[in-house]
């Protein structure tokens, strides 16, 4: 078989050999070709007209400003709401998706029988639209009709109805309890991941020296969760400060800017301050700072890679 | 026996907790389902009634067909605009999945062979290209908001399921590549070697070899490129003005956004965009959590 062949493939040796060399530039450009002009130029786009006056009311007056529109939405009446908004909204949403994905993750990787439903249903919330998960929410926690509300009024806990997204605590608090529900899912698969790489032998040994439960957890599952810990923290810091879908089917950055986090003013001055100038710097403000906390963590997680 | 009681209450805590959240995590979609079923005045009701005491099939029916549900006509009040909206469902969530399909096909094309050239071929600017398609994932979806819609506005794109077409795939095209590129690196080597000695050239290696070995892995990305399409809102809400190209959650985001909305009709609404991704999720649900595993504990 090998002579027969090799004597068929020898004629054609030059054209193969042209096409073996570029072979892989060539199965690899559509994809770039896409992803550039995605990515390249939008950004070299983004940030030519962020030096410009670029207001929809004034659609035949583009004057070079230079910095002018960064220093506006610096100094905008919104910009510091909305920083301490994303930072408080941020820190409330990762601790709990950590916490959500810690238990849930420890549930599914026990033989408990009850545990298996759960594991049927984990992944639906992650799979929905996030803007069916926001809708569903807002519509569980109505103020005149939502079936939360009327679960709490049916068990005597409270006599009137709550308007949970119309006080501006109980709003931020809302929001957080969905984006758990949505975001949790995920977080829950990848930490389950990092439990299955803990060797049994461990816990077992350490259960022969007299280890309890919460002990174990604190001294074996930790310390060797922690790189996956970190990657999921990681991801979901960029979630909680890019979320901007459950914010705007929920509450619309209500009530007042209670909820209004930083991509939200982002969106708010283009459809409705209609100034793409400011819109597009604060854009590129929100670039910037995601990239630095990319960074930050890029080096705590070599740190930690090289420890373990 | 004070060590058996203790277990006993840590088992009946246990479930309990189980319990809990199950009623969290699928108690939202008993529910939203289960007021499709209910008419107008058993919904508003307070409380409402978790199981419907008269199930109706009337909002569906009014979805599908137009026909105006009895309970509306009883207590007038009809609500014209919303009635009118909430038929767009249908349409949408047509176009949702003509484009997901499209973004999924896209993938599978452009992903499958540049995942190879990455795992397994020796060329120049193998490294430069991969760090960069990697890179452009960590661009914040707001931040190219506004350049897309010049993009598209230029390209005389606007409002045309090709435009969403064309940003979704660039938004998963470069996981699929990195997924794909982690799957091929993970299987032997040793039967591409032998394609190879037979004659065979990188791209009957591909098609013959690496491709049935990668299916699983195919299986998954083809799965989270649909659901990524499928689930987007910014950019579907940027760059769509009309039916003609309104994806799902853009209609849904609109129907709801009217303060008359009819709740009977949205949870209909909400039951049929969901449809997909919960068939998806469970029927898929091996591959998927293995997928999204493999993502994080491979380097």
């Amino acid at each position: 078989m090998s002579v027969e062949n090799a004597t068929q493939v020898k004629p054609r040796r030059s054209t193969s050999r042209f096409f073996e060399k570029f072979y892989p530039y060539g199965s690899v450009l559509p994809a770039l070709l896409i992803i550039i002009l995605f990515t390249i130029f939008p950004v070299i786009y983004a940030i030519r007209v962020s030096v410009y006056q670029n207001i929809l009311t004034k659609p035949n007056s583009h004057p070079f400003v230079g910095l002018k529109n960064f220093i506006d939405v610096i100094t905008s009446y919104y910009f510091k709401t909305a920083l301490v908004n994303t930072a408080i909204y941020t820190i409330a949403a990762v601790t709990g998706v950590i916490i959500f994905g810690l238990i849930v993750a420890s549930l599914l990787n026990t033989k408990i029988r009850s545990v298996n439903a759960l594991k049927i249903i984990i992944l639906l919330p992650w799979a929905v639209p996030a803007v069916v998960a926001g809708l569903m929410w807002k519509w569980i926690l109505n103020s005149d009709f939502g079936i939360f509300n009327g679960i709490l009024y049916s068990l005597g806990l409270i006599k009137s109805y709550i308007p949970f997204l119309a006080d501006p605590v109980l709003a931020k608090f809302s929001l957080v309890m969905a984006h758990i529900w949505k975001e949790g899912p995920l977080a829950t698969i990848f930490i389950l991941a990092g439990l299955q790489l803990i060797p049994n032998e461990l816990y077992e040994s350490a259960k022969i020296d007299g280890g309890g439960g919460l002990r174990l957890f604190r001294h074996i599952t930790l310390p060797l969760l922690r790189p996956i810990l970190l990657v999921v923290v990681v991801y979901e810091t960029m979630t909680a400060i890019l979320t901007f879908d459950l914010i705007y089917v929920m509450t619309g950055g209500g009530p007042g800017d209670s909820t209004a986090l930083i991509s939200w003013f982002a969106y708010a001055e283009i459809f409705k301050f209609l100034n793409l100038g400011n819109g597009v710097a604060l854009s590129i403000i929100i670039a910037l700072i995601t990239l630095v906390l990319i960074i930050l963590y890029m080096r705590a997680l070599k740190t930690e890679t090289t420890i373990y | 026996m004070r060590i058996k009681q203790r277990a006993r209450i840590n088992s009946i805590l246990t479930n309990l907790m189980v319990v809990i959240l199950i009623i969290y995590i699928a108690g939202p979609f008993v529910w939203v389902i289960s007021a499709s079923f209910q008419g107008e005045n058993e919904l508003l009701k307070k409380p409402p009634s978790f199981i419907p005491k008269n199930p109706t099939t009337d909002n569906y029916r009014y979805v599908f067909t137009g026909q105006v549900p009895t309970s509306y006509e009883v207590k007038g009040q009809l609500r014209s605009r919303i009635s009118q909206e909430a038929r767009l469902i249908a349409p949408a969530l047509k176009n949702s999945f003509i484009i997901a399909i499209t973004v999924l096909a896209i993938n599978l094309l452009f992903a499958t062979p540049a995942a190879y050239a990455f795992a397994r071929l020796r060329w120049k600017f193998r490294s430069g290209s991969y760090n960069f398609i990697l890179a452009s994932r960590l661009m914040p979806a707001m931040a190219i908001a506004i350049p897309y819609y010049m993009i598209i506005q230029s390209l005389r794109l606007m409002d045309s399921k090709l435009s969403l077409i064309l940003v979704h795939s660039a938004l998963t095209i470069p996981f699929s590549i990195w997924f794909l590129t982690m799957y091929i690196t993970n299987i032997p080597r040793d039967l591409e070697e032998a394609g190879q000695v037979d004659g065979c050239n990188y791209f009957q290696v591909l098609k013959n070899i690496v491709v049935p070995l990668i299916i699983p892995g195919l299986v998954a990305a083809s799965a989270f490129a649909f659901m990524t399409s499928y689930n987007e809102f910014l950019f579907a809400r940027f760059l769509t003005t009309s039916i003609a190209s309104q994806t799902g959650p853009v209609v849904l985001s609109s129907i709801s956004g009217n303060p008359d909305a009819s709740y009977s009709l949205i949870s209909v609404c909400l039951t049929l965009g969901m449809i997909p991704p919960i068939i998806l999720a469970i029927s898929m649900r091996k591959w998927l959590t293995e997928g999204l595993s493999s993502t994080i504990t491979f380097r």
